[in-house]
């Protein structure tokens, strides 16, 4: 840690792990619900359950975003934070609305409206929060008169993600038209402007963990935005399949989605050559296996598992079936779980006292056993999918005897989900098994370094 | 390319592609109003009910929505208004937890909240969205012959808390019915070569128009076989396959028929009436 001001991250950080905890529990109780009976069917259903993972998901990546930016840009900036009580501020009030969302989900008071079921009070909180947060990053920036690309894009995203959030705080008269908008702020997010977000991170952690190029890197990185983009803008049209707006969406939807894993695997093929090229091997390759892991994973996830099921005459089939929760898991676990988890594997030897450099054993059964547990949790979800979409479907069994059909691949899920926990078990452990300690070094800055982007005014 | 080239390509592309997603996006709300029809202020309330108890996180509309319960896009469509309303008021008089492995929590919605619920529900199976689920979503049962009862019915068949559509072939039902079980359930099934479909030819021929076919085979010039009605020469035909052969190469080989030959010993003689008597019918 080279300022003062960064430690603010561990907070941050801190309130992601215990939030990414609790979303694993009630995505677990979700799973064993598809096994049933459920014991606690009158007191807290699927529905319940099921919202209150999806918001802990959200809020908790969100969470380690902004403290993920917090902890890089005194770094890139080289400066201290604008100001740390703001930083603060701003972490209480996003803790108090998240709590608060989920006690009241548990008393089913929220807007039912699927992913935005925030209550406009709480919806009114976020915005405020992203606010004190840019404006915060906003200044730290300007104070220091040094702007990296990195930074760019990363704040470019951040911005873009508060203002298509402003979609959701409305209410629509017509259903079909409170769907389109859903999807400008989350498709949008998650494959626009947080791909921007992920996008940077990746590009500040390669450059500090493998002293690539930071010229280079940094022009590959604006490619990947505007493949991004022209791809992922156009690709919410797949959103728009079968929702009673005009069919041009259709074959938009399928030619832009189809182009969307360009990008990613561009971003894959970025990561991989930066390691291969690397002068300079920075001691903490378990960050590395992360930061690596959530390119590669994304790829696969995201591009792979999404184009599966993209094109209209294959969605046609598997629209709302286990292949949507198949792409879902794998899509927002590579790109946005292990991007933070990176972030904070590499903060975390300088927040904490007497962590090695290296990342502990503890921290490598993690990472594997987070993976292999994806991994396994998306093949059941697949076969599931597949075994779904026949049956219901292309045979026209009913919906609930296909479910019975397909309950050997629930058991699957709930085994590899409880692999997952496991993993992430052993990921917060390692996290508060060390005490914080804010002290500031003034390391020589790393080879790649050297070539620094020019300040800009 | 160069990193300021770069950086020029990522902003123009953005720029190019949100500029078109504007346009059609304008566009949709143009056409959105027709292709969604009339919403009355019970649609909208029935919206509201919807959003309130949260029923997006269980079922899909339009296929959105979670994977936990059914689709209810087409839900009125399957469902008269009177199913629905009884459903909704308590969801345990239609399904059993046990048996289905799950079941949707009783409401307490009021009444006329119910109502303006299916008014929504109804609206959503009318709006014009390309078709789509291009074959219909069931709930419970199937389109397919033979899998009627789910594996859950049928190992319930004695249980009185089997659900109101489950009825099992019993031995006091009609013999056509009866037949039609046998048609499905032989060893070898019939089904495996014979479809009912016309011009469905398998390994065996169409059996679509059978007795019509048969009469007038009967009352034709050319015929010299044993069998002088309907019924026997359906019964001739599956005890002794050779006896009647549909002409074709596919079907036959120096006049003896590919068919099994061994269902007259391997059925019992009412087995093969009731057979006779489904056969019969198909006119």
């Amino acid at each position: 840690m080279r300022y003062r001001s960064q430690s603010v991250a561990y907070w941050y950080f801190a309130l992601a792990m215990i939030l990414f905890g609790l979303q694993l529990v009630f995505g677990l109780l979700s799973a064993a619900k598809y096994l049933g009976p459920d014991p606690l069917l009158n007191v807290l259903p699927f529905d319940v359950t099921k919202t209150i993972h999806t918001n802990l998901l959200i809020v908790w990546v969100l969470t380690g975003f902004m403290g993920a930016t917090y902890w890089m840009v005194p770094d890139e900036s080289r400066t201290e934070l604008y100001s740390t009580k703001l930083a603060y501020i701003q972490l209480i009030l996003f803790a108090l609305m998240g709590v608060t969302a989920i006690i009241g989900y548990l008393f089913r008071y929220g807007t039912g409206n699927k992913l935005l079921e925030q209550p406009l009070p709480h919806k009114l909180v976020i915005v405020v929060c992203m606010l004190i947060f840019l404006y915060n990053i906003g200044m730290t920036i300007r104070k220091s008169g040094r702007f990296t690309a990195t930074e760019g894009v990363l704040l470019g995203g951040l911005g873009l993600a508060a203002i298509l959030y402003l979609p959701a705080l409305l209410e629509y008269e017509n259903y079909t038209i409170s769907i389109f908008y859903r999807w400008w702020t989350i498709h949008l997010w998650v494959e626009g402007v947080w791909e921007m977000i992920q996008a940077g991170f990746l590009a500040y952690l390669l450059i500090r963990l493998s002293g690539a190029d930071r010229e280079v890197m940094e022009k590959w990185l604006y490619v990947i935005v505007g493949l991004v983009f022209i791809a992922g803008i156009l690709g919410t049209a797949h959103h728009y399949y079968w929702v009673g707006v005009p069919g041009y969406w259709l074959p938009i939807g399928g030619l832009f989605s189809a182009l969307e894993p360009v990008a990613l695997v561009g971003m894959a093929i970025y990561a991989y050559s930066a390691i291969r090229r690397s002068g300079l091997a920075h001691p903490n390759k378990l960050a590395l296996h992360w930061a690596v892991g959530s390119a590669v994973f994304t790829m696969f996830g995201a591009g792979l598992l999404g184009l599966a099921h993209t094109f209209p005459s294959i969605n046609k089939w598997t629209h709302g079936t286990m292949i949507t929760a198949m792409h879902g898991h794998a899509a927002f676990y590579g790109a946005y779980a292990m991007i933070v988890l990176a972030m904070i594997s590499f903060a975390m030897p300088s927040l904490t006292r007497g962590r090695t450099e290296e990342g502990t054993s503890l921290g490598y059964w993690s990472f594997w056993l987070q993976l292999g547990g994806m991994f396994g949790m998306t093949l059941a979800f697949a076969t599931a999918g597949i075994g779904q979409v026949y049956l219901e479907r292309v045979l026209g069994l009913g919906y609930l005897d296909a479910q019975l059909k397909i309950q050997v691949h629930f058991v699957m899920l709930v085994i590899c989900a409880s692999i997952f926990a496991v993993g992430v078990a052993m990921f917060i452990i390692d996290f508060f098994r060390y005490a914080p300690s804010f002290e500031t070094t003034r390391e020589p800055e790393p080879e790649g370094q050297r070539l620094a982007a020019a300040p800009r005014a | 390319m160069n990193k300021r080239q770069t950086r020029q390509f990522a902003i123009w592309s953005t720029v190019a592609a949100s500029v078109v997603f504007l346009i059609l996006t304008l566009d949709t709300h143009r056409q959105v109003p027709v292709l969604t029809g009339e919403i009355t202020p019970e649609v909208t309330r029935g919206k509201d009910v919807w959003h309130e108890h949260n029923c997006i996180n269980c079922h899909t509309l339009f296929g959105e929505g979670a994977y936990y319960a059914p689709d209810l896009t087409k839900i009125t469509q399957h469902r008269g208004e009177a199913y629905l309303k009884a459903f909704i008021r308590d969801p345990s008089n239609f399904y059993d937890e046990q048996q289905h492995r799950r079941l949707m929590p009783k409401q307490d919605i009021p009444d006329e909240d119910i109502d303006a619920l299916i008014a929504f529900l109804d609206w959503v199976s009318k709006v014009d969205n390309q078709g789509w689920p291009p074959r219909p979503i069931l709930v419970t049962g199937a389109t397919i012959p033979g899998t009627a009862l789910s594996t859950a019915q049928l190992t319930h068949v004695d249980d009185h808390a089997a659900p109101p559509g489950a009825r099992p072939v019993a031995a006091g039902n009609d013999p056509i019915a009866l037949g039609e079980h046998v048609f499905r359930t032989a060893t070898p099934s019939c089904t495996a070569c014979h479809s009912i479909a016309p011009g469905v030819d398998m390994a065996g021929p169409s059996l679509s128009g059978l007795s019509g076919r048969t009469e007038q085979l009967l009352g034709g010039p050319d015929y010299k076989g044993a069998a002088t009605d309907l019924a026997s020469f359906i019964r001739e035909s599956i005890t002794e396959p050779s006896a009647h052969v549909t002409p074709g190469p596919m079907f036959s080989a120096n006049g003896v028929s590919f068919m099994p030959d061994t269902y007259g010993k391997d059925l019992t003689p009412e087995q093969i009436d009731q057979l006779v008597a489904y056969l019969s019918t198909l006119r």
